[in-house]
Protein backbone atom coordinates (compact mmCIF):
# COMPACT_ATOMS: atom_id res chain seq x y z
CA UNK A 1 0.00 0.00 0.00
CA UNK A 2 1.70 3.74 -0.97
CA UNK A 3 0.91 4.83 2.66
CA UNK A 4 2.52 6.88 5.54
CA UNK A 5 1.93 4.22 8.41
CA UNK A 6 0.67 7.12 10.67
CA UNK A 7 -2.10 8.23 7.50
CA UNK A 8 -4.62 5.54 5.93
CA UNK A 9 -7.30 7.87 4.56
CA UNK A 10 -5.36 9.71 2.01
CA UNK A 11 -2.95 7.67 0.34
CA UNK A 12 -4.42 4.77 -2.11
CA UNK A 13 -4.23 0.92 -2.53
CA UNK A 14 -1.39 0.36 -4.78
CA UNK A 15 -1.86 -2.52 -7.73
CA UNK A 16 -0.44 -5.77 -5.52
CA UNK A 17 -2.82 -5.26 -3.24
CA UNK A 18 -5.73 -4.45 -5.56
CA UNK A 19 -4.69 -7.78 -7.29
CA UNK A 20 -4.50 -9.64 -4.58
CA UNK A 21 -7.61 -8.46 -3.15
CA UNK A 22 -8.98 -9.72 -6.53
CA UNK A 23 -7.25 -12.83 -5.91
CA UNK A 24 -8.93 -13.68 -2.83
CA UNK A 25 -5.96 -13.55 -0.79
CA UNK A 26 -5.52 -11.65 1.92
CA UNK A 27 -4.59 -7.62 1.88
CA UNK A 28 -3.63 -6.04 5.05
CA UNK A 29 -5.90 -4.67 7.95
CA UNK A 30 -4.48 -0.74 6.81
CA UNK A 31 -5.44 -1.55 3.12
CA UNK A 32 -8.98 -2.95 4.58
CA UNK A 33 -9.27 0.43 6.25
CA UNK A 34 -8.65 2.22 3.77
CA UNK A 35 -10.86 0.55 0.82
CA UNK A 36 -13.55 1.36 3.36
CA UNK A 37 -13.35 4.75 2.77
CA UNK A 38 -11.95 5.53 -0.36
CA UNK A 39 -14.54 5.62 -2.96
CA UNK A 40 -11.67 5.58 -5.78
CA UNK A 41 -9.66 2.73 -4.68
CA UNK A 42 -13.61 0.71 -4.27
CA UNK A 43 -13.55 1.26 -7.50
CA UNK A 44 -10.55 0.62 -8.69
CA UNK A 45 -10.93 -2.92 -6.47
CA UNK A 46 -14.75 -3.39 -8.15
CA UNK A 47 -12.87 -3.31 -11.45
CA UNK A 48 -10.34 -6.12 -10.55
CA UNK A 49 -12.96 -7.87 -9.21
CA UNK A 50 -14.95 -7.94 -12.69
CA UNK A 51 -11.77 -9.06 -14.16
CA UNK A 52 -11.00 -11.79 -11.87
CA UNK A 53 -14.65 -12.75 -11.77
CA UNK A 54 -14.35 -12.96 -15.64
CA UNK A 55 -11.51 -15.71 -15.89
CA UNK A 56 -13.30 -17.77 -13.21
CA UNK A 57 -16.19 -17.77 -15.29
CA UNK A 58 -13.85 -19.20 -17.83
CA UNK A 59 -12.66 -21.56 -15.73
CA UNK A 60 -15.81 -22.25 -14.37
CA UNK A 61 -17.41 -23.43 -17.56
CA UNK A 62 -14.14 -24.94 -18.67
CA UNK A 63 -15.18 -28.88 -19.39
CA UNK A 64 -14.17 -31.41 -17.09
CA UNK A 65 -11.18 -33.93 -18.46
CA UNK A 66 -10.83 -37.49 -18.67
CA UNK A 67 -8.72 -39.59 -16.13
CA UNK A 68 -7.48 -42.06 -17.64
CA UNK A 69 -6.43 -45.75 -15.54
CA UNK A 70 -3.32 -45.85 -14.23
CA UNK A 71 -0.95 -49.23 -15.83
CA UNK A 72 2.67 -49.79 -14.04
CA UNK A 73 5.55 -47.84 -14.35
CA UNK A 74 6.38 -50.61 -15.77
CA UNK A 75 5.02 -49.86 -19.21
CA UNK A 76 5.45 -46.50 -19.09
CA UNK A 77 5.53 -46.37 -23.55
CA UNK A 78 2.29 -47.55 -23.22
CA UNK A 79 1.07 -45.94 -20.65
CA UNK A 80 1.75 -42.50 -22.58
CA UNK A 81 -0.10 -44.00 -25.55
CA UNK A 82 -3.37 -44.86 -23.19
CA UNK A 83 -3.56 -41.70 -21.95
CA UNK A 84 -3.71 -39.68 -25.19
CA UNK A 85 -5.69 -41.79 -26.43
CA UNK A 86 -8.42 -41.37 -23.84
CA UNK A 87 -7.66 -37.67 -24.07
CA UNK A 88 -8.20 -37.85 -27.80
CA UNK A 89 -11.13 -39.05 -26.87
CA UNK A 90 -12.38 -37.08 -24.61
CA UNK A 91 -12.20 -34.03 -26.89
CA UNK A 92 -14.50 -36.12 -29.68
CA UNK A 93 -17.56 -34.79 -27.99
CA UNK A 94 -19.27 -35.20 -30.72
CA UNK A 95 -19.05 -38.85 -31.42
CA UNK A 96 -18.04 -39.13 -27.85
CA UNK A 97 -17.93 -38.08 -24.01
CA UNK A 98 -15.32 -39.37 -21.95
CA UNK A 99 -15.52 -38.46 -18.11
CA UNK A 100 -14.07 -40.53 -15.02
CA UNK A 101 -15.76 -39.35 -11.94
CA UNK A 102 -14.35 -40.26 -8.50
CA UNK A 103 -16.15 -39.88 -5.53
CA UNK A 104 -13.63 -40.55 -2.42
CA UNK A 105 -14.90 -43.29 -0.17
CA UNK A 106 -12.50 -44.86 2.47
CA UNK A 107 -13.04 -48.02 0.98
CA UNK A 108 -12.40 -47.23 -2.48
CA UNK A 109 -13.76 -44.98 -4.94
CA UNK A 110 -16.89 -45.22 -7.34
CA UNK A 111 -16.02 -44.78 -10.71
CA UNK A 112 -18.16 -44.00 -13.79
CA UNK A 113 -17.07 -43.77 -17.03
CA UNK A 114 -18.61 -42.19 -20.33
CA UNK A 115 -18.24 -43.36 -23.45
CA UNK A 116 -19.74 -43.85 -26.64
CA UNK A 117 -20.73 -45.01 -29.13
CA UNK A 118 -22.11 -47.75 -27.45
CA UNK A 119 -21.11 -51.17 -28.20
CA UNK A 120 -23.94 -52.88 -25.82
CA UNK A 121 -27.07 -54.23 -27.48
CA UNK A 122 -29.18 -54.68 -23.74
CA UNK A 123 -28.61 -54.77 -20.28
CA UNK A 124 -25.17 -54.84 -19.20
CA UNK A 125 -23.40 -55.51 -15.88
CA UNK A 126 -21.64 -52.83 -13.49
CA UNK A 127 -18.55 -54.12 -12.92
CA UNK A 128 -17.54 -55.21 -9.35
CA UNK A 129 -21.41 -55.63 -8.97
CA UNK A 130 -22.30 -59.05 -9.21
CA UNK A 131 -26.39 -58.65 -9.11
CA UNK A 132 -26.92 -54.91 -10.44
CA UNK A 133 -27.30 -54.35 -14.15
CA UNK A 134 -27.26 -50.81 -16.33
CA UNK A 135 -29.05 -49.64 -18.68
CA UNK A 136 -28.48 -46.48 -20.84
CA UNK A 137 -30.71 -45.08 -23.91
CA UNK A 138 -32.90 -42.05 -24.39
CA UNK A 139 -36.46 -41.97 -23.22
CA UNK A 140 -39.76 -42.70 -24.99
CA UNK A 141 -41.85 -42.53 -22.87
CA UNK A 142 -43.19 -42.54 -18.89
CA UNK A 143 -45.97 -44.91 -18.22
CA UNK A 144 -46.64 -44.50 -14.32
CA UNK A 145 -43.76 -45.43 -12.72
CA UNK A 146 -42.20 -46.73 -15.48
CA UNK A 147 -39.87 -45.51 -18.14
CA UNK A 148 -39.19 -46.96 -21.54
CA UNK A 149 -36.01 -46.03 -22.93
CA UNK A 150 -34.48 -47.15 -26.57
CA UNK A 151 -31.05 -48.52 -25.99
CA UNK A 152 -28.03 -47.41 -28.62
CA UNK A 153 -28.66 -50.45 -30.51
CA UNK A 154 -32.35 -49.05 -31.18
CA UNK A 155 -34.05 -51.71 -28.86
CA UNK A 156 -36.63 -50.57 -26.35
CA UNK A 157 -36.24 -51.67 -22.81
CA UNK A 158 -38.82 -51.17 -19.57
CA UNK A 159 -37.20 -49.43 -16.44
CA UNK A 160 -39.47 -49.77 -13.37
CA UNK A 161 -39.10 -47.92 -10.49
CA UNK A 162 -40.74 -47.64 -6.59
CA UNK A 163 -40.92 -45.31 -4.07
CA UNK A 164 -37.50 -45.92 -3.10
CA UNK A 165 -35.82 -45.74 -6.45
CA UNK A 166 -33.22 -42.72 -6.52
CA UNK A 167 -34.39 -40.41 -9.46
CA UNK A 168 -32.46 -37.24 -10.39
CA UNK A 169 -33.07 -35.11 -13.33
CA UNK A 170 -30.26 -32.17 -14.65
CA UNK A 171 -29.85 -29.46 -17.43
CA UNK A 172 -31.06 -26.33 -18.61
CA UNK A 173 -34.55 -27.07 -16.12
CA UNK A 174 -34.72 -23.15 -15.20
CA UNK A 175 -38.22 -23.87 -15.11
CA UNK A 176 -38.58 -26.03 -12.11
CA UNK A 177 -37.11 -23.06 -9.92
CA UNK A 178 -40.03 -22.02 -8.52
CA UNK A 179 -41.35 -19.61 -5.56
CA UNK A 180 -41.01 -21.32 -2.39
CA UNK A 181 -38.31 -23.70 -3.63
CA UNK A 182 -35.39 -24.88 -0.96
CA UNK A 183 -32.33 -24.76 -3.65
CA UNK A 184 -28.88 -24.77 -2.99
CA UNK A 185 -26.95 -22.15 -5.84
CA UNK A 186 -23.51 -22.66 -6.66
CA UNK A 187 -21.84 -19.84 -8.69
CA UNK A 188 -19.79 -16.77 -8.64
CA UNK A 189 -19.23 -13.21 -7.47
CA UNK A 190 -20.21 -10.68 -9.93
CA UNK A 191 -20.32 -7.42 -8.78
CA UNK A 192 -23.70 -7.32 -6.19
CA UNK A 193 -25.18 -10.64 -7.49
CA UNK A 194 -24.61 -13.94 -7.91
CA UNK A 195 -24.29 -15.75 -11.74
CA UNK A 196 -25.45 -19.30 -10.98
CA UNK A 197 -23.35 -22.06 -12.33
CA UNK A 198 -25.35 -24.89 -10.89
CA UNK A 199 -28.86 -24.96 -8.73
CA UNK A 200 -29.59 -27.98 -6.65
CA UNK A 201 -33.78 -27.91 -6.31
CA UNK A 202 -34.45 -29.74 -3.27
CA UNK A 203 -32.51 -31.14 -0.85
CA UNK A 204 -28.85 -30.98 -1.02
CA UNK A 205 -26.83 -33.41 -2.59
CA UNK A 206 -23.50 -34.06 -1.53
CA UNK A 207 -22.90 -35.86 -5.50
CA UNK A 208 -23.40 -31.94 -6.82
CA UNK A 209 -20.13 -30.63 -5.36
CA UNK A 210 -17.80 -29.76 -7.90
CA UNK A 211 -14.78 -28.10 -6.45
CA UNK A 212 -14.43 -23.93 -7.20
CA UNK A 213 -17.92 -23.48 -5.85
CA UNK A 214 -19.32 -22.96 -2.47
CA UNK A 215 -22.63 -23.59 -2.03
CA UNK A 216 -25.19 -20.91 -0.75
CA UNK A 217 -28.54 -21.86 0.60
CA UNK A 218 -31.93 -20.50 0.94
CA UNK A 219 -35.67 -20.44 -0.43
CA UNK A 220 -36.30 -18.93 -3.89
CA UNK A 221 -38.32 -15.87 -4.29
CA UNK A 222 -38.87 -13.60 -6.92
CA UNK A 223 -38.82 -15.57 -9.86
CA UNK A 224 -37.97 -14.14 -13.23
CA UNK A 225 -36.71 -14.94 -16.84
CA UNK A 226 -32.97 -13.57 -15.79
CA UNK A 227 -32.75 -15.14 -12.62
CA UNK A 228 -34.32 -15.11 -8.55
CA UNK A 229 -34.10 -13.85 -5.28
CA UNK A 230 -32.25 -15.96 -2.81
CA UNK A 231 -33.33 -15.68 1.06
CA UNK A 232 -30.84 -17.60 3.10
CA UNK A 233 -31.79 -18.73 6.15
CA UNK A 234 -30.45 -15.66 8.29
CA UNK A 235 -32.89 -13.69 5.90
CA UNK A 236 -30.30 -12.18 3.92
CA UNK A 237 -31.66 -11.28 -0.02
CA UNK A 238 -28.68 -12.32 -2.73
CA UNK A 239 -29.84 -11.52 -6.38
CA UNK A 240 -28.91 -14.85 -8.55
CA UNK A 241 -28.83 -14.76 -12.28
CA UNK A 242 -29.22 -17.71 -14.53
CA UNK A 243 -28.90 -18.07 -18.09
CA UNK A 244 -29.03 -21.14 -20.68
CA UNK A 245 -25.56 -21.84 -19.52
CA UNK A 246 -27.03 -22.71 -15.90
CA UNK A 247 -27.04 -26.49 -14.94
CA UNK A 248 -30.77 -27.15 -12.47
CA UNK A 249 -30.25 -30.49 -10.94
CA UNK A 250 -32.84 -31.91 -9.32
CA UNK A 251 -31.62 -34.84 -7.59
CA UNK A 252 -35.04 -36.37 -6.04
CA UNK A 253 -37.48 -36.14 -8.71
CA UNK A 254 -40.10 -38.25 -9.55
CA UNK A 255 -40.67 -40.42 -13.11
CA UNK A 256 -43.79 -38.12 -13.87
CA UNK A 257 -41.44 -35.10 -14.35
CA UNK A 258 -39.04 -36.77 -16.66
CA UNK A 259 -39.44 -35.60 -20.49
CA UNK A 260 -39.36 -37.39 -23.44
CA UNK A 261 -35.82 -37.52 -25.36
CA UNK A 262 -33.45 -37.04 -22.49
CA UNK A 263 -30.44 -39.53 -21.70
CA UNK A 264 -31.23 -42.02 -19.36
CA UNK A 265 -28.75 -43.89 -17.14
CA UNK A 266 -30.57 -46.70 -14.78
CA UNK A 267 -28.85 -49.10 -12.69
CA UNK A 268 -30.67 -51.90 -11.23
CA UNK A 269 -31.97 -55.68 -10.91
CA UNK A 270 -33.59 -57.63 -13.07
CA UNK A 271 -36.66 -57.71 -13.83
CA UNK A 272 -39.62 -60.20 -14.95
CA UNK A 273 -39.46 -60.09 -19.22
CA UNK A 274 -36.30 -58.56 -19.59
CA UNK A 275 -37.24 -55.14 -17.43
CA UNK A 276 -34.89 -53.25 -15.50
CA UNK A 277 -35.56 -52.64 -11.30
CA UNK A 278 -34.18 -50.14 -11.23
CA UNK A 279 -32.64 -48.81 -7.50
CA UNK A 280 -31.50 -45.33 -9.60
CA UNK A 281 -31.73 -43.26 -12.79
CA UNK A 282 -30.00 -40.31 -13.51
CA UNK A 283 -32.19 -38.52 -16.37
CA UNK A 284 -29.56 -36.22 -18.35
CA UNK A 285 -30.99 -33.62 -20.45
CA UNK A 286 -27.16 -31.51 -20.81
CA UNK A 287 -25.48 -34.05 -23.21
CA UNK A 288 -25.74 -33.39 -26.84
CA UNK A 289 -24.71 -36.59 -27.64
CA UNK A 290 -27.76 -38.06 -27.09
CA UNK A 291 -28.00 -41.97 -27.43
CA UNK A 292 -24.17 -42.57 -28.15
CA UNK A 293 -23.63 -41.52 -24.30
CA UNK A 294 -23.34 -44.81 -22.47
CA UNK A 295 -21.72 -45.65 -18.87
CA UNK A 296 -20.29 -48.27 -17.15
CA UNK A 297 -20.09 -48.25 -13.62
CA UNK A 298 -16.81 -49.72 -11.53
CA UNK A 299 -18.32 -49.45 -8.06
CA UNK A 300 -16.60 -51.17 -5.17
CA UNK A 301 -18.76 -50.76 -3.00
CA UNK A 302 -22.37 -52.03 -4.50
CA UNK A 303 -24.69 -49.92 -1.33
CA UNK A 304 -27.17 -48.64 -3.36
CA UNK A 305 -26.32 -45.11 -1.61
CA UNK A 306 -22.88 -45.48 -3.94
CA UNK A 307 -24.78 -45.99 -6.62
CA UNK A 308 -27.01 -42.94 -6.36
CA UNK A 309 -23.74 -41.22 -5.90
CA UNK A 310 -22.08 -42.68 -8.91
CA UNK A 311 -25.51 -42.08 -11.09
CA UNK A 312 -25.74 -38.15 -9.41
CA UNK A 313 -22.22 -37.31 -10.10
CA UNK A 314 -23.56 -37.51 -13.86
CA UNK A 315 -25.55 -34.84 -13.46
CA UNK A 316 -23.21 -32.18 -12.97
CA UNK A 317 -21.30 -34.15 -15.96
CA UNK A 318 -20.45 -31.13 -18.34
CA UNK A 319 -22.25 -30.72 -21.68
CA UNK A 320 -20.99 -32.93 -24.51
CA UNK B 1 -20.05 2.21 4.58
CA UNK B 2 -20.96 -1.04 2.42
CA UNK B 3 -18.49 -2.83 0.78
CA UNK B 4 -19.47 -2.63 -2.76
CA UNK B 5 -19.21 -5.81 -3.80
CA UNK B 6 -21.47 -7.24 -1.71
CA UNK B 7 -22.05 -8.36 1.53
CA UNK B 8 -21.23 -12.54 0.81
CA UNK B 9 -18.15 -12.60 2.37
CA UNK B 10 -15.27 -12.57 0.04
CA UNK B 11 -14.65 -16.33 1.28
CA UNK B 12 -17.82 -17.42 0.17
CA UNK B 13 -17.06 -17.26 -3.43
CA UNK B 14 -13.74 -17.67 -4.07
CA UNK B 15 -12.32 -21.21 -4.78
CA UNK B 16 -8.85 -21.83 -2.87
CA UNK B 17 -6.87 -24.31 -2.45
CA UNK B 18 -5.38 -25.10 1.11
CA UNK B 19 -4.00 -28.38 0.66
CA UNK B 20 -0.11 -27.61 0.53
CA UNK B 21 1.01 -29.90 3.17
CA UNK B 22 -1.45 -32.89 1.69
CA UNK B 23 0.00 -32.09 -1.68
CA UNK B 24 3.75 -32.68 -0.97
CA UNK B 25 2.48 -36.62 0.72
CA UNK B 26 0.36 -37.33 -2.13
CA UNK B 27 3.72 -36.19 -4.45
CA UNK B 28 5.71 -38.71 -2.01
CA UNK B 29 2.75 -41.32 -2.51
CA UNK B 30 3.18 -41.18 -6.54
CA UNK B 31 6.80 -41.25 -6.59
CA UNK B 32 6.18 -44.55 -5.09
CA UNK B 33 3.94 -45.62 -7.63
CA UNK B 34 0.11 -44.63 -5.82
CA UNK B 35 -2.55 -44.83 -8.58
CA UNK B 36 -4.83 -43.67 -5.90
CA UNK B 37 -3.04 -41.02 -4.60
CA UNK B 38 -2.15 -40.33 -8.95
CA UNK B 39 -6.22 -40.03 -9.10
CA UNK B 40 -6.44 -38.04 -6.10
CA UNK B 41 -3.54 -35.25 -7.57
CA UNK B 42 -5.69 -35.07 -10.72
CA UNK B 43 -8.73 -34.33 -9.13
CA UNK B 44 -7.41 -32.18 -7.05
CA UNK B 45 -5.15 -30.18 -9.44
CA UNK B 46 -6.51 -31.33 -13.19
CA UNK B 47 -9.57 -28.67 -13.56
CA UNK B 48 -7.49 -25.68 -12.39
CA UNK B 49 -4.80 -27.01 -14.76
CA UNK B 50 -7.02 -27.82 -17.63
CA UNK B 51 -8.84 -24.42 -16.69
CA UNK B 52 -5.74 -22.50 -17.32
CA UNK B 53 -4.30 -24.19 -20.47
CA UNK B 54 -7.79 -23.65 -22.15
CA UNK B 55 -7.23 -20.38 -21.24
CA UNK B 56 -4.35 -20.03 -22.93
CA UNK B 57 -4.91 -22.52 -26.01
CA UNK B 58 -8.10 -21.42 -26.87
CA UNK B 59 -8.96 -25.18 -27.95
CA UNK B 60 -10.32 -27.61 -26.17
CA UNK B 61 -8.98 -31.11 -27.56
CA UNK B 62 -5.21 -29.64 -27.63
CA UNK B 63 -6.08 -28.42 -23.77
CA UNK B 64 -6.75 -32.06 -22.77
CA UNK B 65 -4.16 -33.16 -24.56
CA UNK B 66 -1.62 -30.77 -22.45
CA UNK B 67 -3.19 -31.59 -19.26
CA UNK B 68 -2.68 -35.37 -20.07
CA UNK B 69 1.02 -34.99 -20.88
CA UNK B 70 1.34 -32.71 -17.96
CA UNK B 71 -0.75 -35.49 -15.56
CA UNK B 72 2.20 -38.04 -17.03
CA UNK B 73 4.96 -35.91 -16.30
CA UNK B 74 3.83 -35.57 -12.60
CA UNK B 75 3.88 -39.84 -12.56
CA UNK B 76 7.20 -40.12 -14.28
CA UNK B 77 8.27 -36.94 -11.85
CA UNK B 78 6.40 -36.86 -8.50
CA UNK B 79 10.27 -37.54 -7.05
CA UNK B 80 11.78 -34.75 -8.53
CA UNK B 81 10.01 -32.05 -6.47
CA UNK B 82 11.90 -30.36 -4.14
CA UNK B 83 9.28 -27.97 -2.11
CA UNK B 84 10.82 -25.25 -3.58
CA UNK B 85 7.13 -23.76 -4.65
CA UNK B 86 4.28 -24.79 -3.97
CA UNK B 87 2.33 -27.86 -5.80
CA UNK B 88 -0.05 -26.20 -7.39
CA UNK B 89 2.89 -23.95 -8.87
CA UNK B 90 4.76 -26.29 -9.66
CA UNK B 91 2.25 -28.58 -11.76
CA UNK B 92 0.87 -25.17 -13.48
CA UNK B 93 4.46 -24.62 -14.76
CA UNK B 94 5.22 -27.85 -16.17
CA UNK B 95 1.77 -27.42 -18.17
CA UNK B 96 2.69 -24.30 -19.41
CA UNK B 97 5.61 -25.90 -20.74
CA UNK B 98 4.34 -28.34 -22.31
CA UNK B 99 1.63 -25.67 -23.59
CA UNK B 100 4.88 -23.84 -24.73
CA UNK B 101 6.04 -26.44 -26.50
CA UNK B 102 3.30 -27.15 -28.39
CA UNK B 103 2.71 -24.17 -29.60
CA UNK B 104 5.96 -23.57 -30.64
CA UNK B 105 5.61 -26.62 -32.46
CA UNK B 106 2.99 -24.96 -34.64
CA UNK B 107 5.39 -21.68 -35.05
CA UNK B 108 2.91 -19.36 -33.46
CA UNK B 109 4.23 -16.25 -33.07
CA UNK B 110 4.74 -16.09 -29.10
CA UNK B 111 7.63 -13.74 -29.71
CA UNK B 112 5.14 -10.81 -30.18
CA UNK B 113 2.81 -12.20 -27.65
CA UNK B 114 5.00 -11.20 -25.02
CA UNK B 115 6.50 -7.88 -25.98
CA UNK B 116 2.47 -6.96 -26.43
CA UNK B 117 2.42 -8.11 -22.78
CA UNK B 118 4.54 -5.84 -20.97
CA UNK B 119 3.67 -2.89 -23.30
CA UNK B 120 2.36 -0.11 -20.94
CA UNK B 121 -1.46 -0.02 -20.41
CA UNK B 122 -3.94 2.89 -21.49
CA UNK B 123 -6.24 2.50 -18.54
CA UNK B 124 -8.65 6.10 -18.69
CA UNK B 125 -8.09 5.69 -14.99
CA UNK B 126 -9.94 6.92 -12.32
CA UNK B 127 -12.64 8.17 -14.74
CA UNK B 128 -15.18 5.84 -15.60
CA UNK B 129 -14.26 2.72 -17.87
CA UNK B 130 -16.18 0.45 -19.95
CA UNK B 131 -15.30 -2.90 -17.48
CA UNK B 132 -17.45 -0.86 -14.96
CA UNK B 133 -20.83 -1.08 -17.46
CA UNK B 134 -19.89 -4.24 -18.58
CA UNK B 135 -21.26 -7.90 -18.05
CA UNK B 136 -20.04 -10.60 -17.16
CA UNK B 137 -20.74 -12.56 -20.20
CA UNK B 138 -18.91 -9.41 -22.21
CA UNK B 139 -15.68 -9.54 -19.97
CA UNK B 140 -15.65 -13.57 -20.62
CA UNK B 141 -15.91 -13.21 -24.12
CA UNK B 142 -13.59 -10.13 -24.40
CA UNK B 143 -10.32 -12.01 -22.35
CA UNK B 144 -11.21 -14.41 -24.98
CA UNK B 145 -10.00 -12.36 -27.48
CA UNK B 146 -7.04 -11.02 -25.66
CA UNK B 147 -3.24 -11.91 -26.67
CA UNK B 148 -2.27 -15.49 -24.80
CA UNK B 149 0.13 -13.66 -22.99
CA UNK B 150 -2.44 -11.80 -21.08
CA UNK B 151 -4.89 -14.62 -21.09
CA UNK B 152 -2.30 -16.18 -19.31
CA UNK B 153 -0.97 -14.44 -16.42
CA UNK B 154 -4.67 -13.66 -15.57
CA UNK B 155 -5.72 -17.21 -15.60
CA UNK B 156 -2.90 -17.63 -13.28
CA UNK B 157 -3.44 -15.20 -10.71
CA UNK B 158 -6.98 -15.14 -10.84
CA UNK B 159 -7.87 -18.94 -11.77
CA UNK B 160 -5.07 -20.86 -10.58
CA UNK B 161 -5.41 -19.29 -7.43
CA UNK B 162 -1.42 -18.63 -7.38
CA UNK B 163 0.09 -15.70 -5.17
CA UNK B 164 2.05 -13.14 -7.75
CA UNK B 165 5.77 -14.13 -6.02
CA UNK B 166 4.12 -17.65 -7.53
CA UNK B 167 3.08 -16.60 -10.84
CA UNK B 168 6.66 -14.53 -11.29
CA UNK B 169 7.92 -18.35 -10.55
CA UNK B 170 5.71 -19.74 -13.06
CA UNK B 171 6.58 -17.07 -16.01
CA UNK B 172 9.85 -16.68 -14.82
CA UNK B 173 9.91 -13.04 -14.47
CA UNK B 174 10.19 -10.37 -11.36
CA UNK B 175 7.21 -9.72 -9.97
CA UNK B 176 6.91 -6.04 -10.90
CA UNK B 177 6.81 -7.31 -14.57
CA UNK B 178 3.93 -9.61 -13.40
CA UNK B 179 2.27 -7.06 -12.11
CA UNK B 180 2.93 -4.57 -15.12
CA UNK B 181 1.62 -7.25 -16.92
CA UNK B 182 -1.67 -7.69 -15.28
CA UNK B 183 -2.10 -4.20 -15.84
CA UNK B 184 -1.76 -4.24 -19.42
CA UNK B 185 -4.01 -7.41 -19.78
CA UNK B 186 -6.66 -5.36 -17.78
CA UNK B 187 -5.65 -2.43 -19.96
CA UNK B 188 -6.34 -4.43 -23.53
CA UNK B 189 -9.54 -5.80 -21.69
CA UNK B 190 -10.95 -2.25 -21.17
CA UNK B 191 -10.05 -1.34 -24.70
CA UNK B 192 -11.76 -4.48 -26.33
CA UNK B 193 -14.61 -3.41 -23.91
CA UNK B 194 -14.70 -0.25 -24.84
CA UNK B 195 -14.62 -0.96 -28.78
CA UNK B 196 -17.73 -3.09 -28.83
CA UNK B 197 -19.73 -0.89 -26.81
CA UNK B 198 -18.51 2.30 -29.14
CA UNK B 199 -19.96 -0.84 -32.23
CA UNK B 200 -23.29 -1.43 -30.42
Amino acid sequence: MNTDPADTRHLHLDREDLMASAAGQPVGDRAQQHLASCEQCQREATRWDRVADGVRGLAAAAPGTAEPALPSRASQRALQGRWRRAALVAGSVAAALVLLAGIGEATGFVHIRLSGPGTQTYLTAVTGCTQLLQADGTLEHVNGNSLVIQLASGQPVTVTTTASTFVSMSGALTSDITDGASVEVRGYRYGGTIAAAIVTVGQPFSAVNPSGFVPLQGTVSDVRTSGFTLVTSTGTRVQVTTSSETLVVVPHASPGQLQAGVTIFAVGRAGPDGTLAAEAVAAVSQFRSGPHVSVSLKVKDCSPSSIEEALGAISVAPAG
Amino acid sequence: MNDPRGDFGAAIFTGSHDGACDDGGLLRRIGRGDEDAMAEFYREHGRVVLAQVLLVTGERVLAEEIVQDTMLAVWRGAGSFRGESSVRSWVIAIARRQTRDRLRSRRLRVVDDAFLADQPGSDPGPEVMALDRAELAEVMGAIRKLASAHREVLGLAFGAGLSLAEVAGVLEIPVGTVKSRLSAARAALNQILDEKGQNR
